[in-house]
């Protein structure tokens, strides 16, 4: 038998050891958010991070281009940027869990579909007041158009920069469409025709005819359902109740999930497995983000165009405007301010061009759009931009659950979108369902 | 080393505890400080409203339990563990007792290859693992739906159909925990004395009957071990590619009672919520755990 006298000892020994070390992993280094600066000759460097959601096929690079850029330009200055998975709902979802840990970002990329539920349950600091401390702040966003500025402001604050900025559009192969005998010159303006030309695809080459995009938010459905005279969300007063269970929403949903079921033309298929699809030729029609223009563009072994977002019949389009606005969650006076910083870095004429050359998002300056120097020559060259930029007045918000349920919401209706497709449920129970569901979680 | 011996049988008792005692001490302390003090703070976040970033917590009651068992995830969740319970005790099972039996008893050349090529597996993370299938159960590229294609079964989308989902996760988890209920159970099985399997042969029984009548009730220790493990740990497992590949969809349908307090705590910031589910989970489990302990263990044999 071993004597238990010396194990005791060593046994607390070790305990205290394993102990100290977990502390000093645990809330030690490993977090640069905390703004431990490194000494350099002249000053402190001030560490911050940028959560943003652009993977590798869809901007990362660029992001990783600015940030160096930004970094080279300001040696007082150090961002590390981090992707964060599954869009702004993944997004969302990390960054409540930094907060509650306490080591929030210092500049997070907000989905427009998240700016109430992010303004009223996160500790941030308002882009407005940045904007006062900084003695050129008011110059700076007198570059913007109000109706763009409209866009980061939540009861008429200003709390985020609005910075990228999407709408969804139809990009076909003009390949697979003169093998089907279409004309590549005349895409589909309606949803009747898209669903023609869809049947047509699949019966002259076999593949799929149209694929809607389906990540984890409803921002395309919501052009749809919206497209044909429907409102997601109505606020009326100081209240908002779900109205996704309309006629007009059921009926815009119902011709998607009659396409996926009945017709068998088009793919019910995550994002990635539809963007694939559609870059190695096996979907004619793809609507999508302009966002992941460059993506698309680049990709693509065959002729790629683009067209409006589709209209039913007559009916007005309405796209809800996609993308983010930046907030700064920095706690520290110091990072708050080098949040500001990249902000306007992010911002400026220079970056915002990069930014339009690497995603394919619409600058939220209009200046920077119509200048010979940054991206006129550009948006003037790429076909596939213009109905992008031909269809901004047509924008409408995207739809932002109010209350401290609204990611739940979203979740609900991302399931509804599962039970139509899926062929679970028609499209008028699962709303119906949905519809009860959501404004008993906003509190109606 | 030798111990003065005291004069009073009293002291002389506290002292036999002390030293045990002092030995169990440092498991003890992790033990209270991670599992038993979370277990106690999860009971109580239970009766709370938090989305975990505000100062104060609400106070709900009951509110939390009652939500819960009234929606349509809580018991969809329910069934979903059951369904990929049984489905992981046929694969993580007999699956591998019936493989275990066959390489023990009746494969004679190469058993060590079989043995490593069978445990190779285990090694993988599970995380790469859902990564490695994602890809293979592609619908429209993967190989499994080219292969199935090529011999003109129907394809369907593993990952986004009701009733395909389950299986095809389950299949990840069965895929990497194979290999180590294989070895335990085969270490069972040739714990079982050769002597016995020996003068059963002489007396010409069948390999049937050697199995049924010898080798089944000699494992049964080690089958009950991996059955309890299969059942506990399986719904864990089988979280990782459900975060990973489907989030619990599409529409819930691979939802578990696992995924669902994860998605409460980490998806919908609602922790009292998430409490509340981990509480009513472990009540399930504690009582099969104790069900197990009643009926299964009384037709178990153990050596010693």
């Amino acid at each position: 038998m071993i004597n238990c006298k010396w194990r005791k000892p060593l046994g607390i020994a070790l305990l205290v050891a394993t102990m100290a070390s977990s502390l000093v992993t645990g809330c030690g280094p490993g977090n640069p958010a905390k703004g431990t600066g490194q000494e350099k000759t002249g000053g402190k460097v001030t560490t911050i991070e940028y959560w943003h959601v652009n993977s590798e096929n869809f901007g990362g690079q660029t992001v990783r281009d600015l940030v160096q850029k930004f970094n080279e330009q300001h040696p007082d200055i150090k961002v590390v940027e981090k992707f964060q998975p599954n869009m702004y709902l993944g997004l969302m979802q990390n960054l409540q869990a930094a907060l509650a840990g306490g080591h929030p970002p210092a500049v997070a990329q907000i989905g427009y579909n998240y700016l109430d539920y992010a303004t009223a349950n996160l500790p941030h600091l308002p882009v407005e007041d940045a904007a006062k401390k900084d003695p050129e702040g008011q110059a700076f966003l007198n570059n913007y158009l109000p109706n763009i500025l409209n866009l980061g402001r939540v009861n008429g604050k200003l709390e985020g920069m609005p910075y990228s900025i999407s709408n969804p559009v139809l990009y076909y192969n003009a390949d697979m469409f003169k093998a089907a005998g279409l004309d590549p010159q005349n895409p589909p303006k309606t949803w009747a025709e898209v669903r023609d030309m869809a049947r047509i695809i699949k019966e002259k080459t076999g593949n799929y005819g149209l694929y809607v995009q389906e990540p984890s938010d409803n921002w395309a459905q919501q052009a749809m359902m919206e497209s044909n005279g429907a409102q997601v969300l109505t606020r009326t007063g100081g209240k908002a109740s779900a109205t996704f269970d309309s006629p007009e929403a059921i009926e815009a949903y119902q011709l998607m999930a009659d396409m996926v079921l009945k017709d068998k033309t088009a793919l019910h298929a995550t994002w990635e497995e539809g963007t694939q699809a559609f870059i190695t030729g096996k979907v004619g029609m793809y609507v999508t983000t302009i966002a992941r223009r460059n993506y698309i563009e680049t990709s693509s072994k065959f002729k790629v165009l683009a067209a409006p977002f589709p209209t039913f019949g007559n009916k007005p389009r309405r796209v809800p405007a996609g993308g983010n606005a930046l907030f700064i969650f920095a706690k520290d006076p110091d990072q708050q301010k080098a949040a500001w910083e990249f902000i306007k870095y992010l911002e400026s004429p220079e970056a915002l061009t990069t930014w339009t050359k690497g995603t394919g998002y619409l600058p939220p300056r209009k200046d920077v759009t119509e200048d010979p120097n940054y991206l006129k020559p550009f948006m003037d060259q790429n076909p596939l931009m213009k109905p992008a930029a031909a269809q901004l007045p047509d924008a409408v918000p995207w739809v932002s659950f109010p209350g401290n349920n609204g990611l739940q919401a979203e979740q609900i209706l991302l399931d509804a979108r599962d039970a139509i497709l899926g062929g679970r449920q028609s499209a008028a129970e699962a709303l119906k369902e949905a519809v009860a569901k959501v404004n008993k979680l906003i509190g109606n | 080393m030798k111990i003065a011996r005291e004069t009073s049988p009293r002291f002389a008792a506290i002292k036999g505890y002390l030293v045990p005692g002092g030995c169990l001490a440092p498991a003890l302390a992790f033990l209270a400080l991670f599992t038993f003090w979370p277990l106690v703070s999860t009971l109580k976040l239970s009766f709370y409203q938090w989305n975990m970033v505000s100062p104060t917590p609400k106070w709900v009651g009951l509110t939390n339990y009652l939500e819960i068992l009234r929606s349509r995830e809580f018991w969809l969740a329910f069934w979903h563990t059951l369904e990929y319970t049984l489905i992981l005790l046929a694969l993580n099972l007999a699956l591998p007792y019936i493989t275990a039996y066959i390489l023990s008893r009746l494969v004679v050349k190469g058993q060590n290859f079989y043995r490593a090529l069978i445990f190779l597996p285990s090694v993988l993370s599970l995380a790469v693992a859902a990564v490695i299938f994602l890809w293979l159960y592609n619908p429209l590229a993967g190989p499994v739906n080219a292969l199935l294609r090529l011999l003109g079964l129907p394809a369907p989308p593993w990952l986004s159909s009701y009733g395909w989902v389950i299986p095809a996760l389950t299949v990840i988890t069965a895929w990497k925990s194979f290999g180590y209920n294989f070895i335990v159970l085969l270490a069972g099985m040739v714990a079982v004395p050769q002597e016995l399997i020996e003068a059963a042969r002489l007396e010409k029984a069948s390999n049937w009957q050697i199995f049924w009548w010898i080798v089944r009730p000699l494992t049964s220790g080690t089958a009950l071990y991996v059955l309890v493990m299969t059942v506990i740990i399986g719904s864990q497992y089988v979280f990782v590619p459900i975060q990973m590949l489907t989030n619990g969809g599409p529409d819930q349908a691979s939802t578990n009672l696992v995924f669902l307090i994860y998605q409460y705590a980490f998806n919908f910031f609602q922790a009292g919520k998430a409490a509340a589910a981990a509480v009513i989970t472990l009540v399930i489990f504690g009582g099969l755990l104790f069900l197990q302990k009643r009926v299964l263990e009384k037709g178990v044999y153990y050596e010693n």
